[in-house]
């Protein structure tokens, strides 16, 4: 079914230096199996056209995935054009991205 | 176990912070961190205009109002608020102040505007365990203000590595307030955040920790707003830091009735090098945003673009047209779009002129011109880099007064 990821995920990102952080948790164990499989990093890049070299942990610990967005942010935030310079909205605007969640997790 | 309060997140946070974690319950010690990539920066140029300056001067103030408070209470007090001029800070403090100096590498990087190591714990420790009753420092890592006082409260040893990883892990919980108690909370609908209160980590001997807050105080503290802080500003697992790699993919979290228990923790010993956060002046930067309503947004653009070359030039222009325009609008504002333009010049006087270039096309350019804003001044900007350098090139000291 074609929800928010925000529905079931939450998110919170920030800056450092030029890069961005994009942490991207859910609440339960089925939802981490399924988020771990899904957004993967060419799904990031799908969903975040504007990202382009990014690295992607996996904290199970936390049901937590954790992306760096290398370079968004120029250099930095006294420097960057970007709109939102700190990436602090980048979490929410990912949450609002539509995608297939499956049912049972809803 | 020893109770290490937060009262600051950032150079600008709420005041009353400090006032509100000392008089609402049980402290050892009050800790703040003011200090971001962008705030060396910024205090930075306050020390070009004034050499005394170069601190948190909020703190100062919090200080005034509350360092009797704190003495009374028996709460020591240990901040970062020292910025470029820990020293400076220190002799304007009335009571046993400790300070921690030697970040300061702009010798080494002359080029720089700021040029600071992220120090470590240790000599945050050796002031408290000289009876310092406030510790101020300069540019140390956000966590170790956590570490430090924990570290000497419980005599930890150097290479302690799960006992400083899990005093790492409050660290980073409590280092941007308000974010561990549902501030900044993506599931924010589901508490109450009108005035979220600061978190408090009770460290335990073996490093792990209860997060909490204050009785009575707003906001939560529960597994999902503390996930949320562990993923802020991270990138691998594998957190390295002056003190101690703190590997977050360890980390456990538990629900308790007063908040969240963290344990679990392991810790390896840290990186040879020290992290250095460079600031540099990149030049001068202005912006504007035009309000293009209605038809022909993409043609009104196109036409402000052309003249706003014509009379300064392309070079250091960006330009992003953001269509929040609707067809057909209700209201005029969503009847229109934003059409956002920042220079970056090294020249301050093109800077100045891009204010005035805008400005001029008031009765010339399109139908319905207008600016959210006027066009400032200009201001400089910096370029922030991190270096790396041996430990052996940085010499922290920790001085008494």
């Amino acid at each position: 079914m074609k929800r928010p990821l925000g529905t079931i995920a939450g998110a919170r990102s920030g800056d450092k230096g030029g890069d961005a952080n994009l942490g991207v948790w859910v609440r339960s164990d089925d939802a981490f199996a399924w988020l771990n499989g899904f957004l993967t990093t060419e799904k990031l890049k799908e969903l975040l056209p504007e990202a382009t070299e990014v690295s992607r942990y996996e904290l199970p610990n936390l049901r937590a995935l954790n992306f760096v967005l290398h370079g968004l942010l120029g250099d930095g935030v006294a420097s960057s054009t970007r709109f939102d310079p700190q990436a602090k909205a980048l979490g929410e605007w990912l949450r609002s991205r539509e995608v297939e969640i499956p049912e049972e997790l809803l | 176990m020893i109770r290490i309060g937060n009262a600051s997140g950032f150079y600008g946070d709420r005041l009353s912070a400090m006032r509100e974690q000392l008089e609402g319950g049980e402290l050892d010690v009050l800790t703040g961190d003011y200090l971001a990539e962008l705030t060396m920066l910024i205090l930075g140029r306050d020390r070009m205009k004034d050499s005394s300056l170069g601190y948190a001067k909020t703190f100062l103030r919090q200080m005034e109002d509350c360092l009797a408070l704190a003495l009374d209470k028996g709460v020591r007090i240990v901040v970062n608020a020292g910025g470029l001029n820990p020293e400076g800070l220190a002799r304007k403090l009335g009571a046993k102040v400790g300070y921690v100096t030697g970040d300061d590498l702009k010798t080494r990087f002359p080029e720089a505007l700021t040029a600071n190591a992220y120090l470590g714990a240790w000599e945050i420790a050796e002031c408290l365990d000289q009876g310092a009753q406030v510790v101020v420092t300069g540019r140390v890592t956000d966590a170790s203000l956590v570490v430090g006082p924990a570290a000497a409260h419980f005599g930890w040893a150097r290479d302690d590595w799960d006992r400083l990883a899990g005093a790492t892990v409050a660290g980073h919980v409590l280092e941007c307030g308000t974010q561990a108690t549902g501030g900044n909370y993506s599931f924010f609908t589901e508490i109450d955040v009108t005035r979220p209160g600061f978190p408090i980590a009770e460290i335990n001997e073996d490093g792990s920790c209860l997060i909490t807050k204050h009785d009575g105080t707003g906001g939560a503290v529960t597994v999902d707003t503390v996930t949320a802080q562990l993923l802020y500003e991270i990138g691998a697992p594998e957190y390295l830091g002056p003190d101690v790699t703190t590997h977050f993919d360890t980390v456990r979290l538990d629900a308790h009735e007063r908040g969240v228990r963290i344990s679990g923790t392991k810790g390896s010993p840290p990186p040879d090098t020290l992290k250095v956060c460079l600031n540099t002046l990149g030049g001068f930067r202005n912006s504007t945003t035009f309000v293009l309503t209605g038809l022909d947004v993409a043609e009104k653009a196109d036409l402000v673009r052309r003249q706003l070359h014509d009379a300064i030039g392309e070079e250091g222009l960006t330009w992003t047209l953001a269509r929040t325009d609707q067809r057909d609008a209700a209201t005029e504002e969503q009847a229109s779009a934003l059409l956002h333009v920042t220079i970056k010049t090294a020249d301050p006087k093109r800077a100045k002129g891009f204010s005035r270039a805008a400005i001029e096309l008031a009765l010339a350019s399109y139908p319905g011109f207008h600016v959210t804003a006027p066009p400032g001044d200009g201001t400089p900007f910096g370029i922030y880099q991190a270096a790396y350098v041996n430990r052996d090139e940085v010499s922290a000291k920790a001085v008494l007064l």
